[in-house]
Parts: C-alpha cells; sequence; structure tokens
C-alpha cells in the first residue's frame, strides 16, 4: 500500500485505535465523511454532545386564527417578540406558571397554579420565529387525529389538573412519574427539558431530566428487537452529518391518562427522528410519527432545538421517589367522595 | 516523518491485537486494556456482577426467604421430642416456595467486617428485621452507590471524552461522571455527585452528596448523608473489571471498609440495558390503599 500523504497516515492510525474496542463489544460503525463544519468526536463521529433545550416559542399545532399560514408577518412577529418579552418578565416574576408546551394560568384550571408554577423552569424569553406551527406535515400544521382520538383529547384536556382522582391509576402517567412520552422527549418537559446528549463507540446516548428518561441508541446496524418497551426498541445510523433514529416495539400504554394523547405510545407506533446540526448552537430536530392507533397518516414536525452553555448540567429528577404529591392527591379524592356523600345525605 | 508515522501506526497496530490476546483472569498487573480513540482504557460495555451481594454484602448462609418468622426455641431433649421446624417464610412470601428463598454467598466486604458504630449496628439489625417495610429496592427507589453495581441488573459503561456514563437497567437511573471540572452538587441526591479521573489503567470515582435514604444490600446495611464512596474500575481482562468501593461515612461506621467484586461483561447476543420502569410495577403496593378505590382489587377503601 502506497501511502500518499499525511492525513492517510492519520486516518489509518484512526483506524487502528477504532479496532480496539472490536475485541470485545460489537465494533461502532464507521464515521462518516467530514465534509462540513459539524465537529468531530474523538472517533470521526459527528458530534451531537452538550445540554439542549427547545427554547422556542412556535406551537406545536398552528393556532386556529392562522388557518392556512405557515408563516407570521413582520408585525405579527414584532407583536409576539414584545409579548414573548412580557410574559417572560411575568414569569421571572413569579406571576405567570407557563411554560413551553404548556399552558398560561389564564388557561390553566388550577387556580393560582403557584405549585407548578414553583417547579416549572422560569427562563429567558423564548424565540420567536415566523412559524406558525412546528408540524410541518400535514401542510394545515394540526395533528391528524382520528375521530376517536379527538374525543380523547379533549377528554384529557378537560381532566388534566381537574381530575376525578379516585385511583392512582386518575392522574396522568407525568404525575404518576413515569413519562410524558418519547415523542416529546427532546423538546418537552417544563420542569426539566434539559437534554444530554452524549456519544461512545456505537452509541449515541440521550438523558432527558424529565423523569430522568434515558434512551441508549445503537449505531452498529443491528436490526430491531422483539421486545417492546415504552419507549420503544431505538436504532440510529448517520446519514451524512445527521443522526437518524428509527424506533418501534413501543408498549401499548394507550390505556393511561396522558396529559397530551399525541405523546402516548401504542403497539403500532413508528417514530423517525432526525437530529441535525444546522450551526454552532442549533439543532434541527425533526420527528415523524406514524400510528394509527391515534392518527390518520403520519405527520411531521421540525423542531429548533437550542445548545445551553458548556457547563449546563442534567441534574437528579427523583420524581417517584419524592413523590409526595400522588398520597395527597388521593387523600384529596377521598375528602371530596365524602364531602359529596355528606351533601346526598343531608338535602 | 512518513517512514516513522508509518513505524508508530504498526506499532499501535500490533498492541492492539495483542491486547485482543486472552490473557489470565485477575492478572491486573499484566493485562493492558485497549485503548479509546482518546488514549485511554477502553471500558465500554455492558457488565454484570455474578454474587449475591444484593442480598447480603457480608458472608451468609441459604435461608428459605428474605423475610423470616424465626423458629421458636426449642425445649425438651433433641431425639426426645417430636421434630419442630426451623425458621420459617414470612407469610407474605411463603406462597413462592423455593423461587423466594436466598442463595448462600461470600462476603464482598474486605475482612467481612462492617465497622458500625455501637447504635448503627443495632440499627441495621432493625433494619433487617424490618426489611419488607423498609428496603427502598422494594419501591422501585433508586438504589445509590454502590448498590447499583451488584443489583441482579446488567449495567452499561459508556464513554466519550469527558464524560463516563454508567446506565443501570433497574429504575432506569443513569450516572454521568464527570472527567472535566463540574461545579458542587447543588442538593443531596440518590445517585450522589461522581467525579472521575484516571490512574493508569484504573478509572476512579468520587462519588458525594448523597441523601441517607438508600441501603447497600437487602440485610438492612445503611449509611448517613455523610456517605462517601471512591470507586475503582480496573480492567483486568478483556471480559472482566475488578470493582472497588471505598466506604467512608463518620456517622455511622468507626473507619472507612471496602468491597470487592469482578464485573463480567456481557457478550451473549444482543446485551442491551433493557427498560425496567418498575414505578409501574410498585403503585398498587404503594398507593392502592390510598384512593376512593383500589383499581385492582375493585376494593373501596373507607
Amino acid at each position: 500500500m502506497a501511502i500518499r500523504s499525511g492525513v492517510a497516515i492519520a486516518s489509518l492510525a484512526v483506524a487502528g485505535f477504532m479496532a480496539l474496542p472490536a475485541c470485545g463489544p460489537p465494533s461502532s460503525t464507521s464515521a462518516s465523511s467530514a465534509s462540513s463544519t459539524t465537529p468531530r468526536t474523538a472517533w470521526g463521529h459527528p458530534d451531537l454532545q452538550g445540554v439542549w433545550r427547545y427554547e422556542g416559542a412556535i406551537p406545536l399545532e398552528r393556532p386556529e386564527q392562522f388557518a392556512e399560514r405557515a408563516s407570521l408577518t413582520e408585525k405579527e412577529v414584532a407583536e409576539r417578540q414584545q409579548l414573548e418579552q412580557e410574559q417572560a418578565a411575568k414569569r421571572l416574576a413569579g406571576q405567570e406558571g407557563a411554560a413551553v408546551g404548556r399552558r398560561s394560568v389564564a388557561e390553566s384550571p388550577i387556580r393560582g397554579n403557584e405549585y407548578n408554577s414553583f417547579w416549572q423552569d422560569h427562563g429567558r424569553p423564548r424565540q420567536v420565529s415566523s412559524r406558525t406551527s412546528l408540524i410541518t406535515d400535514p401542510p394545515d400544521g394540526r395533528l391528524p387525529f382520528t375521530a376517536d382520538a379527538r374525543k380523547a383529547e379533549a377528554r384529557a384536556s378537560a381532566r388534566y389538573g381537574v381530575g376525578p382522582f379516585e385511583s392512582y391509576l386518575d392522574p396522568d402517567t407525568g404525575e404518576r412519574c413515569l413519562t410524558d412520552g418519547v415523542t416529546g422527549m427532546m423538546w418537552q418537559g417544563p420542569n426539566g427539558g434539559h437534554n444530554r446528549i452524549v456519544q461512545s463507540p456505537g452509541y449515541v446516548t440521550i438523558m432527558h431530566e424529565e423523569y430522568r428518561d434515558r434512551r441508549v441508541i445503537p449505531l452498529d446496524g443491528r436490526p430491531h428487537g422483539n421486545i417492546r418497551q415504552w419507549f420503544g426498541d431505538a436504532v440510529g445510523r448517520w446519514e451524512g452529518d445527521t443522526l437518524v433514529v428509527d424506533t418501534t416495539n413501543f408498549l401499548d400504554r394507550t390505556n393511561y391518562e396522558w396529559a397530551n394523547i399525541w405523546t402516548r405510545p401504542s403497539e403500532s407506533l413508528r417514530l423517525v427522528e432526525r437530529f441535525k446540526r444546522i450551526d454552532a448552537n442549533t439543532m434541527e430536530y425533526t420527528i415523524t410519527v406514524e400510528d394509527p392507533t391515534t392518527f390518520t397518516r403520519p405527520w411531521t414536525a421540525v423542531i429548533p432545538i437550542s445548545k445551553l452553555s458548556n457547563d449546563t448540567q442534567i441534574y437528579e429528577y427523583a420524581c417517584h421517589e419524592g413523590n409526595y404529591a400522588m398520597p395527597n392527591l388521593l387523600r384529596g379524592g377521598r375528602t371530596d367522595a365524602a364531602r359529596a356523600a355528606s351533601k346526598v345525605r343531608r338535602p | 516523518m512518513r517512514a516513522g508515522s508509518r513505524v508508530a501506526v504498526t506499532v499501535a497496530l500490533v498492541a492492539a491485537l495483542s491486547a485482543c490476546a486472552p490473557s489470565g483472569a485477575s492478572q491486573s498487573t499484566s493485562y493492558v486494556a485497549p485503548r479509546t480513540a482518546d488514549g485511554v482504557p477502553d471500558l465500554n460495555g455492558v457488565w454484570q456482577t455474578l454474587n449475591t451481594a444484593n442480598y447480603d454484602i457480608q458472608a451468609h448462609p441459604a435461608r428459605p426467604a428474605l423475610a423470616i418468622i424465626p423458629a421458636t426455641p426449642r425445649t425438651g431433649t433433641p431425639g426426645l421430642v417430636r421434630a419442630t421446624h426451623t425458621d420459617l417464610p414470612a407469610l407474605a412470601l411463603r406462597p413462592l416456595g423455593a423461587v423466594g428463598g436466598v442463595p448462600a454467598g461470600a462476603s464482598v466486604v474486605e475482612g467481612d467486617e462492617i465497622p458500625y458504630q455501637p447504635w448503627a449496628l443495632a440499627k441495621k439489625k432493625e433494619n433487617a428485621e424490618h426489611w419488607l417495610e423498609r428496603d427502598p429496592e422494594i419501591k422501585c427507589f433508586m438504589p445509590g452507590v454502590p448498590r447499583a453495581t451488584y443489583m441482579p441488573y446488567p449495567l452499561q459503561i459508556l464513554q466519550s471524552t469527558n464524560t463516563v456514563l454508567i446506565a443501570y437497567e433497574f429504575a432506569g437511573t443513569t450516572r454521568t461522571i464527570h472527567l472535566d471540572t463540574v461545579g458542587n452538587s447543588p442538593s443531596p441526591s440518590w445517585m450522589g455527585w461522581s467525579r472521575g479521573r484516571w490512574e493508569g489503567d484504573t478509572l476512579v470515582v468520587e462519588v458525594t452528596d448523597f441523601n441517607e435514604d438508600t441501603w447497600f444490600d437487602r440485610a438492612g446495611n445503611f449509611h448517613s448523608d455523610a456517605l462517601h464512596v471512591v470507586e475503582r474500575y480496573t480492567p483486568v481482562s478483556p471480559y472482566h473489571l475488578m470493582y472497588e468501593a471505598t466506604i467512608e461515612d463518620p456517622k455511622v461506621f468507626t473507619r472507612p471498609w471496602k468491597m470487592r467484586m469482578p464485573l463480567y461483561r456481557r457478550f451473549d447476543a444482543d446485551a442491551q440495558i433493557r427498560e425496567y420502569k418498575c414505578v409501574e410495577f410498585v403503585e398498587q403496593l404503594m398507593y392502592g390503599q390510598l384512593g376512593v378505590i383500589d383499581p385492582a382489587t375493585g376494593a373501596v377503601n373507607k
């Protein structure tokens, strides 16, 4: 073999080191060709590592007022920017419990919302964009719910924070400290929407702070397994500098209460995600959700996610360990039931 | 320089090949682990212990169940009175039969002695007697360190440049080990705050900022929030890591003490960390009697 340049020597040396882990576990997939400014890991993969969080103000679904419009006018963008500044100031002053993807105080059925506000992540003003929805397909920017799913979503919306709470199955999956679902994991989470991505040869691991949700995604080309899980069975691959993760084999947990039913897993769910760095501090995260149990057709959302400063940490989220809310909620449910019964007895 | 580089590459490749050759177990002094692209020992993989430390980190004989009703004191002269039974499984565990038994096991504690202060030894014994009500494992609480290492579930080491993750199967817990500078922990926690460094081929992890809510095993061994654990992960063959944990807790023990055990590489096909989201498994146990109704039994709670 003729060694033609120092570059070739360097890449051979890398290949030599790459071969080392192959003694034990399966080796990593080959590095994609370096073609862009995307940083690289020591072993040559595109580097997506860091702590990421959705800090945008774009709603998942297009608000009805914008109907068929995918973009806002400059004037509308300026108005929203103004509104966002005001709301952020209110949040910081403790007057506003709203956080990304959740209801504002005005919309919340929970009086005052103080308790939830305490937990939520008050932060910088969210980034305003001219886009009217994260959903890019269907073109109307709305979730293509089946008729039954639409009814279920309306029921979930009416129940959330209201109850009744007669047993531990009545709170939503988040209040039970299970998860809010894999579909929104990268960009939802008012109490801990930070995600740390860590790469090691052959794997991308995503840690979501809220509920300490974790996904260890293999990149070695293995096929899907046959074991169903809450977060399914994820396999990843590089397409150029884009990480593509294909997840199937979800458990059916449509029998539980979900705050947002579009995040619920069923056995027919297939989730395809694309992670692509578009500048130093932004990742374009694209999800395509296919699940005939809940939707009439596949839908796609494109979500700009921000990289936070290098000293940002993910902290331990001991939700279940400290779920004092559950016994208190159930105690409240029993008190309500006892009061209702005594009213019946004393007309 | 080209020729020189070629020699260096050849040396690296030869080193790689020789590192793959099997070596005798526990030859920790002679074994040189393969290197990552960053040039540090490569500990990546799915690992698991093969011991009974989660039952009891000290030496223990087999017994019929984790919770037992002790045998009543004997009366009369052996051989002249009717047979009596020995310890029985607690009533709640009796239907499990042989499945619910505890296998015998050697101590993973150096010298088999845990140097409890007198009050703490009494509390350990009390914990053991009330295991069924008190062991945090039963409630699917995060197991703490080092218990997470020797629970009967695999763990996966995922090594990046400045970060090592340990992904545990039980309760979906993940530890972030910071190899670079990191600020202090903002609060006590179940899994502690981990700072790592390399000492030769050994990954040394200082773990601090624990709460006092985790145990060491199902035998009631415990600690306080002053716990400080120093873990050492040393590759001793392509298929084994030697794991050591030094335990220091001046509120509970009279001196530091040490555990030591091998971790085995899981190299069965498709070895990986699965979900064990046990919150779902314990909700009825923890909350069934608290609501208006228990949906598992249909019982109306009064």
